[in-house]
């Protein structure tokens, strides 16, 4: 367990120096001047070359680059070409929304998701199992900012039960309040996903020997499924929310831009219309960062999930 | 039943409770505006909307355009309570107030202050706004209280470049030299009616009452100024009643769906900022004035204003905007004629019409606008061919002399020289060290803005703008097809202490009058 631990880090850490590389010259790559956008529509050509001097952005790319490395080395991400705050700070400042939004939505699309899928699976080919494919279909098919708006018009304008700009946090209530609706819209997609992962391998598990056996051996039903046929469906189930944080995270962009709420995803969008290119490769790090720790988690998740499954 | 009772009581209490602060007056006002951030916080680098809207409640300038208006003839005291120049318009004094106070302890706001505020703003390094203070020979304190300025030559608007605008915003020596530039970017120190409080990015910018505001106490006591990027959600949160007042979506459709809402107040306010098309006279065809006719010819720009709507853009009668001054009413824009348009074309050898290419930003505002042009063009013979590239790669491209045509959209100080200069001077030319925005390479009223910049008769450097006008115009450099004007929505029971007919930093100015009354 700890050799896999230990040499899945090593990889992350070559993984993440290859993704620093890329990104730190792919940026650099995409037209569009941050000296430029800086100073605005009325610059002249001297006032946006004095910029790029005061930027560093005239220096050989390969000076660039090495500076680049050893302050990620040293845990510096410098300074924000845009606003001249630290990468780190503007970062850590917004972190927070993130993780609690995608926690939550990832928690509300397991509630939802998971028992609709065994619903659907027990029922097959009957009507709740069509409504099931037929609801998470249409969470699949909608986009983000749609169903976003739909539940701000209900929920906010017409009950007015949460507030439209979900950036609250001076209470407990407030904050709750203010999560609700983002993480139900963000939840909705992921309980789309699980519920058809969900659907499927139960399908199978309930198919199998050992169930019919315990269904012969005289096991209630109910315990069949929910202990028995469950447990073993639950692996392709933790595969797919490993593999969708990484999505769910992309799609927060949109769900943070219609609910107001700051986060990483409206940074990394703001960072690259401005063309700072230091923002970005901060926001790159952590993006990679949260890849390699969710597909760790997700591998030690197996174990815990089927005792069967072993790290090595 | 004593159950009852207590959940009454509870109730009632929370019903009372919650109603009691409702009925207390507003004293925070909370602005919705169109980004996800203001950018830079300094008043000498920032030129985006967002942060200027923002950093004019901060700061003062040494004078000011009177609130609601836009053209310099309303010129007022503000931090200098007067002023005077000498007969060759190349010295000017300004006297300060005493007694002004920069926020945050930073002391009183001096002369010396000024010297320092000016000299930074015409910084390279320090300025976005340099080039505009090229003609500044020295800034001196004259005593605590006094200013001089001296002009290496006379400029259009000496006024324009110390009031509160762009590089006229003054900020405080002491807070610079203390925080450092950087520093001073994240905690901006001016003395104006709001002071600086917290900057939380992506989210708002939170300003407190300055109560030592030199023309009294702020009735507003803070002001929330939120970042909203999305359009639907900034509307939402209007109607929801969390925001006071809104940026507005540029179009008909957003004025005429808001100014159905109980209690709103919607505002199309100057400075509009003008669409033009420039067309590049050193690439062929369009090299050829009958081509560059042909093109004036083709394009309707009452159409185009039907299209974005009545109520929102008016159409443009000059190649610099209404308002400004030295503003020509009378240019000789020819007018859409398509049958004249084929037969310019065939008589510069296309009979079979020409293809010419644009690389345009995709920002739906203005490309909706290119869509429009694009089609009316079509009928006269000309194809268009647009390639559209994301906003940052756009403002590179263009200056990079890469597109044959140029669709740009901007206000400016409502001097018609800097229009002029910025976009059709042979200095502003793209692709050269001084190039601003001349994407025609127009060059055949250089000596008439030049004259008009070193005139010090008004009348005279009136007459001489206009007759430069007269020139772009007849050499087709550029079609101006239709001005934007600024969309703002707020509550009615917002009294902003002033009417509303312009702002210069294309946000309402909050002053300590401005208040609810209700």
């Amino acid at each position: 367990m700890t050799a896999f631990v230990v040499r899945r880090l090593g990889f992350a850490v070559i993984t993440l120096w290859a993704v620093l590389t890329l990104v730190f010259f792919i940026v650099r790559v995409v037209p569009g001047d941050p000296a430029q956008v800086v100073l605005g529509d009325q610059a002249t050509a001297d006032a946006i070359a004095a910029m790029r001097v005061r930027l560093g952005l005239d220096r050989p790319l390969a000076v660039q680059y090495f500076e680049f490395l050893w302050g990620a080395l040293r845990g510096d991400w410098g300074t924000s070409l845009v606003t001249g705050r630290p990468v780190l700070l503007e970062v850590t400042e917004v972190l927070p929304w993130t993780i609690e939004l995608t926690l939550a939505a990832l928690l509300i699309g397991a509630v939802i998701g998971i028992p609709l899928g065994v619903w659907a699976a027990v029922n097959r080919n009957r009507i709740p199992d069509y409504v099931t494919r037929l609801a998470s279909l249409l969470g699949l098919s909608f986009p983000a900012f749609v169903s976003g708006i739909l539940l701000l018009i209900v929920f906010s304008i017409q009950l007015r039960w949460f507030p439209v700009i979900s950036a609250q946090s001076d209470s407990v209530w407030a904050w709750l309040r203010s999560l609700a609706l983002p993480a139900f819209n963000l939840g909705l997609i992921m309980a789309a996903y699980i519920t058809r992962v969900a659907r499927s391998a139960m399908l199978e598990v309930l198919s199998e020997d050992f169930v019919r056996t315990a269904r012969a051996k005289g096991v209630p039903w109910r315990a069949v499924v929910w202990r028995h046929a469950l447990r073993n469906a639950l692996i392709p189930v933790i595969t797919i929310v490993g593999l969708y944080l990484g999505v769910l995270i992309g799609n927060s962009v949109l769900t943070e831009i219609v609910f107001n709420r700051p986060g990483l995803g409206k940074l990394i969008v703001g960072a690259l219309n401005q063309r700072d290119y230091t923002m970005l490769q901060g926001m790159m790090v952590i993006y990679t960062l949260v890849v390699i720790v969710v597909n760790l988690l997700t591998d030690l998740a197996y174990g815990a999930a089927d005792p069967r499954v072993k790290l090595k | 039943m004593r159950r009852i009772a207590a959940l009454a009581a509870l109730g009632a209490a929370v019903t009372f409770g919650a109603m009691a602060p409702a009925q207390a007056q507003q004293t925070t006002l909370r602005v919705g505006i169109a980004s996800a951030d203001a950018g830079v916080l300094d008043p000498h680098l920032n030129s985006s909307t967002p942060g200027r809207g923002f950093l004019q409640w901060i700061f003062n300038g040494l004078v000011r355009i009177k609130p609601g208006e836009l053209s310099p003839e309303f010129m007022e005291a503000d931090l200098a309570e007067r002023w005077e120049s000498s007969a060759d318009g190349k010295t000017w004094t300004f006297h300060l107030r005493q007694g002004v106070q920069c926020h945050g302890g930073f002391g009183e706001f001096t002369a010396e202050d000024a010297v320092f505020s000016l000299n930074r703003a015409a910084t390279r390094d320090t300025s976005s706004f340099s080039s505009d203070y090229v003609a500044f020979d020295r800034v001196e304190a004259v005593d605590r209280y006094t200013v001089r300025i001296t002009l290496k030559e006379n400029i259009p608007s000496l006024l324009g470049a110390v009031m509160n605008y762009a590089g006229g915003f003054q900020v405080c020596k002491a807070a610079v030299e203390q925080l450092g530039n950087e520093g001073f970017r994240r905690r901006p120190i001016g003395t104006g009616p709001f002071a600086f409080a917290e900057y939380v990015p992506q989210q708002y910018g939170r300003l407190v009452a300055n109560d030592q505001y030199f023309r009294g106490k702020p009735q507003i006591r803070e002001v929330m100024y939120r970042f909203i990027p999305s359009d639907a959600a900034r509307d939402l949160a209007f109607q929801a009643g969390e925001l006071d007042m809104i940026y507005g979506r540029q179009d008909q459709t957003w004025f005429t769906r808001t100014q159905q809402l109980p209690n709103v107040r919607v505002i199309a306010m100057q400075p509009a900022e003008m669409s033009v098309i420039h067309l590049n006279m050193t690439m062929p065809p369009l090299d050829d004035i009958r081509v560059r006719q042909a093109i004036a010819h083709a394009i309707n720009r009452d159409q185009i204003v039907q299209l974005r709507g009545p109520n929102t853009s008016v159409t443009a009668l000059s190649v610099v905007p209404r308002g400004y001054l030295g503003h020509n009413p009378n240019a000789p824009l020819l007018p859409p004629d398509i049958a004249r348009a084929r037969a310019l074309l065939a008589e510069a050898g296309h009979p079979n019409g020409i293809t010419i290419r644009a690389i345009h930003t995709t920002l739906p505002g203005m490309m909706s606008v290119m869509e429009g042009i694009q089609a009316q063009l079509r009928r006269a013979g000309i194809t268009l061919e647009i390639t559209p590239v994301e906003h940052a790669t756009f403002h590179q491209q263009i200056r990079q002399n890469l597109s044959q045509v140029v669709h740009f959209q901007a206000a400016r100080f409502p001097v018609a020289d800097v229009y002029l200069t910025q976009f059709f001077h042979s200095r502003s030319i793209v692709g050269t060290p001084t190039a601003v925005t001349n994407f025609s390479h127009c060059r055949v009223a250089d000596a008439e803005i030049d004259a008009a910049r070193g005139e010090t008769d008004r009348d005279r450097a009136i007459a001489l703008w206009r007759t430069a006008q007269d020139k772009i115009v007849r050499e087709v450099c550029a079609v101006p097809v239709y001005e934007q004007m600024q969309l703002w929505a707020y509550r009615t029971n917002l009294d902003l202490g002033y009417e509303l007919k312009a702002s210069l930093n294309l946000a309402p100015p909050l002053l300590e009058t401005t208040r609810f009354t209700r």
